[in-house]
Order: structure tokens, then C-alpha cells, then sequence
């Protein structure tokens, strides 16, 4: 009986350690959930807060940061300055849209060094109509100055006209 | 030891009394190793099948209005073609980076065919193509192409929004996660 008792005990303690303890993966997980809520808007939000939210979005990316997306002819490095200048511009003509990560998984190709394939899914609305969007993402995120910061967004374009 | 004697039960009551056993039994079971097994047999089996076979979707969006409205529900079914090809016509769901999100499309031209849309009619392989589930139709118009070799090429059937903002296209079979019930 002692020893059941002792092997649950281990095998908790063992749980508890993996839950806790904050790895590479779960660290880059949070980030992008973090770039998801600042991404997101409410009709509500006042410009300050905007503003924070979007100077936040950008310390979480590298600087410069790539950005491919195909469909509108981008690809090209941004510095950080564009690409908040980018992120507020989005984030006036999208209010009330809740941005999420879906389905994300991630390897390490190197030890500082982290290629993501993930969903990003934005519903809101858009003059009084209902929408959804949704697109897959392959990011890379590297480990610079001991932060996880996003240096690469590409839209995986797997839908040719 | 005190015992009594058995109170005698009427024959005719007997059936009843049984199935009354069965019926609380089936409803408040007790507690012991047997029920918790069936527990965790069925819990398992419900994830899983939910999880990899049926899965359940809630439709947003209006691409394919009018067969399938904003807020509906459907599943997924995954077997759907590991023992036939995608046919024309098909309702098929089609993956992105997971199974949590999926676009909903139906199949208008497989592998090699050619299509093209005129004026908002479908021409597929030279030839016009009747499609009773479009309601809403906008003119179109998409040269002709031939689908890649393992690509399928899909479109929703509400075709009442501008070319430019609807999402459609060729897409590589193993995408394709399955079929729509109902």
C-alpha cells in the first residue's frame, strides 16, 4: 500500500514539474496567445489603450520581421516602427474582431530556433455583418537576448485559383 | 443468527418487479469496478470517435449558403474516402494547419479536368455544368485552367459575393479531410 502511495506521489510531483515548469514550447505558446489579445480589438477600446496594446505586439517580433503574404504582393522585412504602423492601421479598419491561434505545433530545427505552422482565426463584424476568416501561418520564432521573438510570418497559401 | 422467512411474492407481480430492478438498476447503477469500466469504455470511445471520425463542426461564415446557413451543424466524417474517389459534386472539408478549423467547400473538378467560369456559369472540361444548389450567383468570369495532378478543385455555392472575396481554388487531395453529414 506505502508503495502505491509513493509511486502516485511521484508520478504527481512528475505531472506538476511538467505543468509548471515553463519549456521553449510553452513559452512561445503564450506568446502568440499574448500577439493574439493585443491583436484583438473591441469597439470600445480607447486610443491609449490601442496604442499600448499595438507597441506591445510589436516587442514581441523581431526587428526587422519578414512578412509573405502572397495574395496582396507582400514580401518584404518590416522594422518595428512599420510594422506597428501596420498593426494599428489593421486594427482601425477590423474593430471588434477577436483574433485566435488555433492547431499550433511547432518544432526546433535549432536550439534558438522554433518553425510554427498554426491557424489564425479573426471573427468579428464588419458594418453590423457577422464574419470569419481563418489562415494558416508558418512563423519562425527565434530565442534573441534569452526572449522568444517572432522574426517571420508567412501565409501558407494552400488555395490556388 | 435471527432469519425470517422469504415474504412470498405473487407470481403475476414477479415480472414486474423484475423489470422495475432492471430499469432502477439501468438508471442509478451502483457504484463498483464493472460501471466504472463501462465509464471509462465509453468516455474513451466517445473521444475517440468524436475526436478522429465524426467530428463536430459549427459552420460559420456563408460561403456554401444556401446548403449550409451561418450557425448550422454538421460532421465531419473522416472514412468518407478511404474507399472511394472524390466525386463532383462532393461536400468536402478541407484542413488548414488542424482539424479544430476547417473550410467547407464542394468539389467542382478533380485532377486534369479544365474549368473556367463565364459570366458566373460553371464550364468544366468545355462544357456547361448544371448546378442546382447555387441560389445566389454573381458573373464571374475565370479563364480556363487545368486542375495539378493530386489537387481537387473546390468553390462554396454561395457565389453571390464579388470572385475577389471568396475563397476557392485548387487544393492538394491530402488536405481533403472528409465528408459532410448530413
Amino acid at each position: 500500500m506505502k508503495k502505491t502511495v509513493i509511486a502516485v506521489l511521484i508520478l504527481a510531483a512528475a505531472a506538476a514539474i511538467f505543468v509548471l515548469l515553463p519549456g521553449d514550447e510553452k513559452k512561445i505558446r503564450s506568446n502568440l496567445d499574448s500577439l493574439a489579445g493585443y491583436l484583438s480589438t473591441t469597439e470600445t477600446d480607447k486610443s491609449l489603450a490601442t496604442l499600448q496594446k499595438v507597441s506591445k505586439a510589436g516587442k514581441l517580433c523581431s526587428d526587422p520581421c519578414a512578412v509573405q503574404f502572397q495574395s496582396f504582393n507582400i514580401d518584404r522585412n518590416f522594422d518595428r516602427k512599420e510594422l506597428t504602423d501596420h498593426i494599428l492601421m489593421m486594427k482601425k479598419m477590423l474593430p471588434g474582431t477577436r483574433f485566435s491561434f488555433h492547431d499550433t505545433s511547432m518544432n526546433f530545427p535549432k536550439e534558438d530556433r522554433a518553425d510554427i505552422t498554426t491557424t489564425l482565426r479573426l471573427t468579428g463584424k464588419i458594418e453590423s455583418d457577422q464574419f470569419t476568416d481563418a489562415y494558416e501561418f508558418a512563423i519562425i520564432a527565434e530565442k534573441i537576448e534569452g526572449k522568444w521573438l517572432f522574426s517571420s510570418f508567412t501565409v501558407v497559401e494552400f488555395m490556388e485559383q | 443468527m435471527l432469519s425470517s422467512p422469504p415474504t412470498p411474492v405473487p407470481s403475476k407481480q414477479l415480472p414486474r418487479i423484475v423489470l422495475s430492478r432492471k430499469i432502477h438498476n439501468f438508471f442509478l447503477p451502483s457504484l463498483d469496478a464493472r460501471l466504472v469500466r463501462r465509464i471509462l469504455i465509453t468516455g474513451l470511445s466517445c473521444y475517440l470517435l468524436f475526436s478522429y471520425i465524426l467530428i463536430p463542426m459549427r459552420i460559420q461564415g456563408h460561403s456554401m449558403e444556401p446548403t449550409y446557413r451561418d450557425g448550422s451543424f454538421a460532421f465531419c466524417w473522416r472514412p468518407s474516402y478511404l474507399f472511394r474517389d472524390i466525386h463532383y459534386s462532393d461536400i468536402v472539408t478541407v484542413r488548414l494547419s488542424g482539424k479544430s478549423t476547417m473550410l467547407l467547400k464542394r468539389v467542382i473538378a478533380v485532377a486534369g479536368d479544365t474549368i473556367e467560369f463565364r459570366e458566373g456559369i460553371l464550364f468544366r472540361n468545355g462544357k456547361e455544368v448544371s448546378e442546382p444548389y447555387v441560389k445566389y450567383r454573381m458573373p464571374w468570369n475565370l479563364e480556363a485552367r487545368t486542375v495539378a495532378t493530386d489537387h481537387v478543385y473546390v468553390v462554396g455555392d454561395n457565389r453571390g459575393t464579388p470572385m475577389s472575396r471568396h475563397r476557392f481554388g485548387q487544393v492538394k487531395r491530402n488536405r481533403i479531410m472528409g465528408g459532410v453529414i448530413p
